[in-house]
């Protein structure tokens, strides 16, 4: 998986219906300078692991059963 | 010296007011004085309704029908909607959003005659978990007033523990209701996932809140979830020390913590093996990811609540909530879905570890109280954001459900209180509560109380 770069965001952001977040908050998330959110390239390198689990059918968490 | 009767519990209140030893007036009489006094200090209420409250007591004391609640004044975390008072999240997003009737935790509240007093202060929307609010500030630990009560019901804790009411409501999206009550030296209950009602309160992420209570001992803890209870069923035997199972994780929930806190914590493990207690090691479900995971969930639930403010009133979110709901927008849907799968997982590991064992047992967290302003926190040498280090150990268990309680169990020599954290069997709060009660009881293991006045 390659590094995250701000235009995928840009991308995202103008093209996907999302909120109109300011360029500078979602450079943040790329290359961190206010020390806000940091870590977002480590949360995705997280995912990409997690992504290659076979987690086999097991459906998303719903309500506890109660037994 | 504190006041004996703003630190009392709901139990002896409740005997005081039946006994007509004092009334209810008198006792919210005291407890607006004390807010009056203290909460510039505290910051735990950011709204009150002493008016409607001693109105409400007036009535109360003429009327001869009494519950344990009958009387006793509480408060809730401003996420909780009270008819005719605005639900602000502590944030300036919703300075105008006037509630047009109360959530069903408050409303079972006032049903059995508790008053409610005021909406206590909370890190923005329950976003993070050191209670650091720009607009109201930041609620202080009641032992040590440079460091922090802890969050994200920072307001509620501090409510209790600067003895201004007995008890409160908060919620409990990563432990934000038990560590700091953990942090503050009381008891920090929050239930099986779903068992007390969310309706009514502002959502964080649906996912993993969970409504939790703040009191000063378990007998409280009990009276109040008996109150408030989606689902009651019998409550079990008393349970006897001798014929419990505990389980201690073998892994994470022992490591990189305060050297003082893994001591008193394995003191309880002696006291629980020498009254009969069997208590062995668990293998608990890898903890490697559980923060990822956790995260993947519940930014973009936040932002899905979110966006009908964002539009409209975007440039009022603070600039760290801003950013992670910004976080929120840039994941992808398989990865939330993948994420609510793992969950799915931890909670059917975790079930498996309670086939052996009745009950989990590890410290409610990490580190002492942090410094208020620390962003890093330091613990045996392992670093960690501050807000980390006091959800650490608690929020897994949003993830997984299972019903869990923290508690007093010592003092740490820097004069902060340390506590220890049970888990129990989904659907079994009644039998960990019972747990707990024995242990507070058998163990006295209280702490003092802080010297606020």
């Amino acid at each position: 998986m390659k590094k995250l770069q701000i235009e995928t965001l840009t991308g995202i952001r103008d093209q996907l219906a999302c909120y109109p977040w300011d360029d500078s908050e979602l450079s943040e998330l790329v290359d961190p300078k206010l020390g806000i959110i940091t870590g977002f390239q480590d949360l995705l390198d997280q995912l990409e692991i997690l992504r290659k689990v076979d987690l086999g059918d097991i459906p998303p968490a719903g309500q506890i059963e109660d037994r | 010296m504190s006041h004996p009767l703003a630190f009392s519990t709901i139990e002896n209140l409740s005997k005081l007011l039946i006994n007509k030893e004092i009334s209810a007036v008198e006792l919210v009489s005291l407890f607006a004085e004390r807010i009056d006094r203290l909460n510039d200090l505290s910051k735990a209420f950011i709204s009150l309704d002493i008016e409607a409250a001693l109105e409400r007591a007036a009535s109360i004391d003429l009327s001869d029908d009494k519950s344990k609640l009958s009387g006793i004044p509480y408060s809730c975390k401003d996420l909780f909607d009270v008819k005719g008072l605005p639900t602000t999240g502590g944030s300036r997003v919703l300075q105008d959003n006037i509630a047009e009737a109360d959530a069903l935790s408050v409303s079972r509240m006032n049903a059995v005659g508790a008053i409610f007093l005021g909406k206590n202060n909370l890190h923005e929307f329950a976003y993070g978990a050191t209670g650091e609010n720009i607009l109201y500030g930041t609620a202080p630990n009641p032992y040590d007033h440079s460091r922090l009560a802890g969050g994200s019901s920072s307001g509620s804790v501090a409510a209790v523990g600067f003895g201004l009411c007995p008890a409160a409501l908060g919620t409990d999206t990563g432990g934000s209701v038990r560590a700091p009550a953990a942090l503050c030296g009381l008891i920090g209950f929050k239930p099986t996932y779903g068992r007390i009602s969310t309706e009514g309160v502002l959502p964080y992420s649906w996912t993993l809140d969970h409504v939790g209570t703040i009191t000063r001992c378990i007998a409280d803890t009990k009276i109040l979830f008996d109150t408030l209870d989606n689902s009651p069923r019998p409550v079990p035997d008393i349970v006897d020390l001798k014929n419990l199972t505990i389980g201690i994780p073998e892994t994470f929930f022992f490591e990189n913590a305060d050297h003082e806190i893994l001591s008193s914590i394995d003191q309880l493990i002696t006291l629980l093996t020498r009254s009969g207690a069997k208590v062995q090691k668990v293998p608990m479900p890898s903890m490697e990811y559980t923060r990822t995971v956790s995260l993947t969930v519940q930014m973009p639930e936040a932002l899905s609540y979110h966006n009908r403010y964002l539009e409209s009133r975007g440039e009022l979110y603070s600039q760290d909530f801003r950013a992670g709901l910004a976080l929120g927008q840039c994941l992808l849907a398989e990865q939330y879905v993948r994420a609510k799968r793992f969950i799915e997982t931890y909670r059917r590991d975790t079930d498996k570890v309670f086939a052996d064992v009745d009950i989990l047992l590890t410290p409610a967290t990490p580190a002492i109280a942090p410094k208020i302003g620390a962003t890093e926190v330091i613990t045996n040498g392992y670093s960690e954001p501050a807000g980390n280090t006091i959800t650490r150990y608690t929020s897994f268990f949003n993830m997984t459900g299972h019903p869990a309680i923290t508690l007093p169990c010592g003092m740490h020599s820097e004069g902060l209180p340390i506590a220890a954290q049970l888990i129990g069997r989904h659907y079994e709060d009644e039998f960990l509560l019972g747990v707990a009660e024995l242990v507070e009881r058998e163990f006295g293991l209280g702490v003092p109380l802080p010297d606020v006045g």
